[in-house]
């Protein structure tokens, strides 16, 4: 477990869980990663945010 | 409500109801047709419309099924996992990471794009956004994100399995997220 948590993500596989997690609950291990490449990478935490805003878009895009 | 006006009412909700019928379809024809049976069910079920949701939200759930069996019967010529693959060539090229899988071009910052959502421009530049996703990106997004389809549901329509599913979606998610930015977001004239 600890081998695995400390293999970083890369912002590519973190953009992956970032958009999967709109499908499917994260592991904990997927989670736990995640949490920690959003910590130290500014452009993952922004498209987080930008993803967020996409749903409340396309929501307000239906009523 | 009386049948006459709950006809204009409807009749409203038309250019919507074929833009979206036209995003998952894309076959204009199908699309009218879809959106007509739509609007006759809708006035068979006037009774059924409990007013507590929108008349749009209510039509929007009756199209919902109509595409589903516009769809399964178009199913015949089958949109298979091939069609897919095209359009998700799973790990082959990503131009938006470099090779160790860093942000080519980092995402902007979009200061507060909630502003957006109230202008009936920013609207327009999303469903052209939507409409340059491949044909069927665009489909299995639209069935996920307007539709609000569950995933199983989508899967088992289109016969692809949850990883395939994952993959359009993410990249569905990318290239509307880039067109935003690009038409949008840093489109100074706009902000």
């Amino acid at each position: 477990m600890l081998r695995k948590l400390t293999h970083m993500l890369s912002c590519r596989e973190a953009t992956r869980l970032l958009s999967q997690r709109q499908e499917r609950a994260l592991t904990t291990t997927e989670n736990v990663k995640l949490r920690l490449h959003l910590v130290v990478c500014v452009a993952c935490t922004r498209f987080a945010r930008q993803l967020a805003f996409l749903r409340t878009a396309l929501a307000r895009y239906r009523t | 409500m009386d049948a006459a006006l709950f006809t204009v009412e409807l009749d409203r909700h038309r250019r919507y109801l074929i833009r979206i019928a036209q995003l998952q379809l894309r076959d204009a024809d199908l699309a009218e047709d879809v959106v007509q049976e739509t609007l006759v069910a809708a006035l068979g079920a006037r009774d059924g419309f409990s007013g507590r949701s929108s008349v749009k939200t209510w039509l929007t759930g009756i199209l919902k099924h109509k595409i589903v069996d516009a769809i399964r019967q178009k199913q015949r010529q089958p949109v298979t996992a091939a069609t897919f693959d095209d359009e998700t060539d799973r790990e082959a090229f990503d131009p938006l990471f470099k090779d160790d899988g860093s942000w080519d071009a980092p995402p902007a910052d979009w200061g507060d794009p909630e502003n957006a959502l109230a202008r009936r421009e920013f609207m327009d530049v999303m469903e052209l956004c939507l409409e340059r996703l491949p044909p069927n990106t665009a489909r299995v997004f639209v069935m996920r994100e307007v539709m609000e389809l569950e995933t199983e549901e989508i899967c088992k329509e289109l016969a692809i399995t949850a990883n395939n599913l994952w993959v359009i979606l993410y990249r569905a998610r990318m290239a509307l997220r880039q067109c935003l930015e690009q038409n949008w977001f840093t489109d100074g004239s706009r902000r």
